[in-house]
């Protein structure tokens, strides 16, 4: 663009240099051309160096100033972090403390508590009673037969129908029945109890290898246990319940029998008065 | 040719004759003339290559140092938390002792589920079969099982009515804890069922989502206690009307005597 703008000026310029006739139009010719050459034709001023040193200072002063301490910054808040996390929320030495405690607790009481809970409490001296007695302190859940067998022999049968009222023999059988539940439910109880303190061991035995993110498997674990437990202990309540129930439910059926007796009685009284 | 020469003749001897024109022409033409590009070697790019290698040499020094402090301590920090904090091979062990407990747990649930039956005639046998159904639907057929078997409250004509009170409190209590002990039951059933399935999901768990999965086992192991809290209550409310008719056994005793005192000085001043 410049060498046409150029190469047209030069035509013009050069015609008019010829065409002149006096010296004042070839001075005047000269000074327009100057003019036009300088502000309409030549390029625009180049950038001046000052203006890139600036730029590159610029961007100097944005790297050393706010880059350097926005990483400054950075650096400083993940150093402060890891800082907390081993210093203050997982310090090394405290979850080996924590780890070492488990293990010296589990060797403290473990064996102890077994062995205290193991204790042989078996008190019958005499024959009979003595079968019933392991039969309901073998913690096994497949001689409900023995269990029944050693009950009977123990506590006697329900009497014949010639031997005693209906009433007398349905609430004997309730009594037997109810009894004989709860102590097969214990036998069940007590299995359930061992399965409990093994898992108890596990948990508390991998707790002492445990790492502050596998705890939480652990815990969660824990309670799920715990409401296992809780269900059994329901369990070993309700009939707990049934027991007691049947219990004042037997006595009532005394005082409703007394009842009927007395109004039998009366009636013989009556009968008998009237009969004098 | 003849014709050039003489053309440049002319224009030599017109140049001659107007010299101060020519030398103007020249001077305007040379400063309208376009300048050549500045060269590669020209002092405004030396200047501009120390600066982009100023620039260069902050990146390295200033960012490139910085972010590897920084690379430097989050390796650190990842160091940390997978050898210490999350190690995937405990992590594992965790899991893997859930699902042994789960094995453990299965057979708890077997063994509640053995049956434990043991009356012998119909209506002892009916009873017993209702208050170990574990069935919440059962509980309307408990009280017609229960007077089978225990018999009703007496008649008007046949007892007092304090008798005939205190043994309706008694049948209503025996019917009542006999009727929360279904209950009871088929709740225990249904924590043991939750309990499986808790016990699951943490076999599924992150290390992050153990967590709400243990505050969810924490929320049913409260409702289990307020069950087993329930069943406690029962049990009480048994063990106090137990006791009320022990008192009551000894009030009506006294009341009887005093009448039987009464009737015999009755009797006595007839005669």
């Amino acid at each position: 663009m410049h060498y046409f703008s150029f190469a047209l000026f030069a035509l013009v310029c050069g015609w008019l240099m010829l065409a002149a006739k006096t010296r004042r139009q070839v001075v005047a010719i000269t000074v327009a051309g100057v003019l036009i050459s300088t502000l309409v034709i030549a390029p625009p001023p180049a950038e001046a160096q000052g203006g890139i040193i600036q730029a590159i200072q610029a961007v100097l002063n944005v790297i050393n100033g706010a880059i350097q301490t926005g990483l400054n910054a950075i650096n400083t808040t993940r150093a402060a972090i890891n800082n907390l996390y081993q210093n203050l929320i997982w310090p090394v030495q405290l979850i080996n403390q924590a780890r070492a405690q488990v293990v010296q607790m589990i060797n403290q009481y473990r064996t102890l508590m077994a062995s205290i809970l193991n204790i042989d409490l078996h008190s019958a001296t005499l024959a009979t009673p003595q079968s019933l007695e392991n039969a309901i302190r073998d913690h096994q859940v497949n001689n409900f037969s023995a269990l029944t067998q050693a009950f009977g022999n123990t506590y006697g049968a329900i009497p014949l129908s010639t031997d005693a009222s209906q009433a007398d023999r349905d609430m004997s059988d309730m009594d037997d029945a109810l009894t004989l539940d709860s102590l097969k439910t214990l036998k069940v109880s007590d299995s359930a109890t061992d399965l409990e303190l093994q898992a108890a061991d596990s948990i508390e035995t991998t707790a002492g290898e445990a790492a502050p993110g596998s705890a939480p498997f652990l815990t969660a674990s824990a309670v799920a246990s715990s409401i296992r437990s809780q269900a059994l202990t329901q369990k070993m309540l309700a009939a707990e319940l049934r027991h007691e129930a049947a219990h004042i439910a037997h006595q009532n059926g005394f005082r409703k029998r007394g009842a009927a007796f007395s109004t039998q009685l009366r009636g013989v009284l009556m009968n008998l008065l009237q009969h004098n | 040719m003849r014709q050039a020469r003489e053309l440049l003749t002319k224009g030599t001897s017109w140049i001659r004759g107007h010299k101060l024109r020519v030398i103007l022409l020249s001077l305007v033409l040379t400063i309208a003339a376009p300048w050549p590009a500045e060269g590669q070697f020209s002092p405004c790019c030396a200047i501009l290559a120390a600066g982009l290698s100023s620039i260069s040499s902050a990146l390295q020094s200033v960012i490139g140092g910085g972010l590897n402090q920084i690379l430097g301590i989050d390796q650190s920090i990842q160091q940390f938390e997978q050898n210490f904090v999350w190690p995937q091979n405990l992590i594992n062990q965790a899991r893997s002792l859930v699902g042994n407990l789960q094995g453990i747990f299965n057979q708890m649930q077997t063994l509640t589920k053995i049956q434990v039956n043991s009356a012998t005639l119909p209506n002892a046998q009916l009873l017993e079969a209702n208050l170990l159904s574990r069935n919440a639907n059962q509980i309307a057929q408990t009280s017609a099982n229960y007077t089978a078997l225990y018999g009703s409250v007496p008649a008007a004509t046949d007892a007092s009515q304090q008798v005939r009170d205190m043994v309706d409190m008694t049948d209503a209590a025996a019917q009542a804890a006999m009727k929360r002990a279904i209950e009871i039951d088929a709740l225990s059933d249904l924590e043991l069922q939750a309990a499986s399935q808790i016990n699951q999901s943490i076999q599924n768990a992150a290390p992050g989502s153990a967590p709400i999965i243990e505050a969810q086992a924490d929320a049913w192991l409260v409702r289990a206690n307020a069950y087993t809290q329930a069943a406690t209550a029962d049990l009480m409310r048994l063990r106090a009307i137990d006791l009320a008719n022990s008192s009551a056994d000894i009030k009506m005793g006294a009341t009887n005597t005093a009448n039987l005192r009464q009737q015999l000085m009755n009797l006595l001043q007839h005669n």
